[in-house]
């Protein structure tokens, strides 16, 4: 038998303005499998990833890790699914880096004396100094805060990570550290993302989304070099493979 | 874009600088009180209230330009309360102008000296409510991105603006610009309250705090209430 990380059946969602967001959506995500959503703003792509941890809820329910998503596992579930904001601003409330990664395991109810060890071992994998825990996050550039957001989803241990729009506003440098950084987590990955070359980089697995519904799923590489099907949904075959179809 | 004009101070590395935010934060606010308690004509005490505050001020090691920068800002606000009594006389404006000074100076003192999150875990273990030190940490927060945003639209506004308009059209555009601010600060905070959701909140906020007190805290304590204690037993 497959283990499922993320099974959702035909889920439905309208904003309280009666915008639907999204229809029929049906998707199976396989442990450890790294799934990238791809399509055009405005697709829903955002709105599906907060509905992994229960902030927002749809028509049916969704499983996460064989559990029904429900008012009364929400924490359990929220302790399995990390979700990383795209604007780090809105992710990174604290006065102080090291407040804000100890805000998620204190809340999982670490015991205050097992915190410091964690928040350095979260600065550690995104590649951080012990010593930026001391700092405001206003003080820091967007390629830091964007990893310290990270630090903050991975101090709490998820098993499936939810990212929107990472690379957003990185410049290349930061952007492939980001790349690397996350090609090395062990962890069910649903990404967000209009950056194509971060999909063939880390994903094997595409999802393309529009006008809150879901046109095609399958391997990445596939369905990334379809130019019918990438036009169609207001997206570009990604230059390496460009590079690889012409005659 | 980077601001920090609050505390700009508060990460230097002064014997100040090094003590518990709570010792500084009673210290401080007994220091206030014995300032508050000067009686108006004694000259004596005022003098040595501000010999101390010369003292802390060198030991905070923070330079003066900039303390007297920050007094000018805040200082016509005050001195327009003192003003707005003006059946105390000549001798009580004085009076009530050196209070504010001093007051003024140790407040600049205690901020620049901690660093406004160890302030907040201060104020924390005093027992204040929760609600209100997570508040205050969201506003130095956010007072940032917020100015941030406010700088951006003021740029894109100038950018596009040649000449200037009539009062009334700068008012509108003023008034619209606000509106947005507004608006823009309401979605972050909807989208702040996910965040917060996702990494498990559910009504209470914890933090850790490692600060722990020293002989230092002590002497500082005990330094401070006996130079109080002895300016209200002097006169």
């Amino acid at each position: 038998m497959t283990e499922y990380a993320i099974r959702i059946t035909r889920l439905n969602y309208s904003y309280p303005d009666g915008t639907r967001a999204l229809q029929e959506i049906d998707l199976d995500v396989r442990t450890g499998e790294r799934v990238a959503i791809v399509g055009p703003s405005g697709a829903g792509k955002s709105t599906l990833l907060l509905h992994l941890n229960g902030v927002l809820t749809g028509s049916s329910p969704i499983k996460i890790a064989n559990l029904n998503l429900e008012r009364s596992n929400l924490q359990q579930i929220r302790s399995k699914v990390g979700l990383l904001f795209q604007d780090p601003n809105d992710q990174l409330f604290c006065p102080t880096v090291f407040e804000d990664i100890a805000f998620g395991p204190l809340n999982l109810g670490v015991p205050a004396e097992e915190i410091p060890a964690r928040v350095n071992k979260a600065l550690r994998e995104c590649g951080l100094e012990q010593s930026i825990g001391s700092r405001s996050s206003h003080h820091l550039s967007l390629g830091e805060r964007r990893r310290v957001s990270l630090a903050a989803v991975l101090a709490m241990e998820p098993a499936i990570l939810g990212m929107d729009e990472p690379t957003s506003n990185l410049d290349p440098r930061n952007r492939k550290r980001l790349i690397e950084l996350v090609s090395r987590l062990e962890v069910t990955l649903i990404v967000a993302t209009h950056d194509l070359g971060f999909v063939l980089d880390v994903c094997s697995r595409t999802v393309v989304m529009d006008r809150g519904k879901i046109w095609a799923d399958g391997d990445a590489q596939t369905i990334l070099s379809d130019t019918r099907l990438m036009e169609e949904h207001g997206l570009e075959v990604p230059l390496p493979l460009k590079a690889e179809t012409r005659p | 874009m980077r601001h920090n004009f609050i505390d700009r101070y508060s990460s230097l590395d002064s014997p100040l600088h090094t003590l518990e935010s709570r010792t500084k934060l009673l210290a401080f606010a007994i220091l206030i009180v014995g300032v508050l308690s000067i009686p108006t004509d004694a000259e004596a005490i005022f003098f040595s209230y501000l010999f101390a505050a010369a003292v802390l001020m060198g030991i905070s090691q923070i330079p003066l330009g900039y303390i007297m920068k920050r007094m000018v800002v805040l200082l016509p606000f005050i001195m327009l309360a003192a003003v707005a009594a003006p059946w105390k006389g000549y001798a009580g404006f004085g009076a009530l102008a050196v209070r504010a000074v001093l007051c003024l100076i140790l407040l600049i003192l205690l901020t620049n000296t901690t660093r406004f999150a160890e302030l907040l875990c201060g104020l924390r273990r005093f027992g204040f409510p929760q609600i209100v030190v997570i508040n205050l940490g969201f506003l130095y927060r956010y007072l940032f991105v917020l100015m941030e945003e406010a700088m951006r639209m003021k740029q894109a506004r100038d950018c596009r603006r040649v000449g200037r308009a009539p009062l009334t059209e700068e008012l509108r555009i003023l008034s619209s610009m606000l509106g947005t601010l507004l608006i823009r600060s309401f979605e972050r905070a909807e989208r702040m309250h996910s965040a917060m959701l996702s990494r498990g909140y559910s009504g209470d906020f914890p933090v850790v705090a490692p600060r722990r007190f020293s002989w230092h805290d002590i002497v500082f304590l005990a330094g401070t209430s006996a130079f109080v204690g002895a300016t209200i037993w002097a006169r």
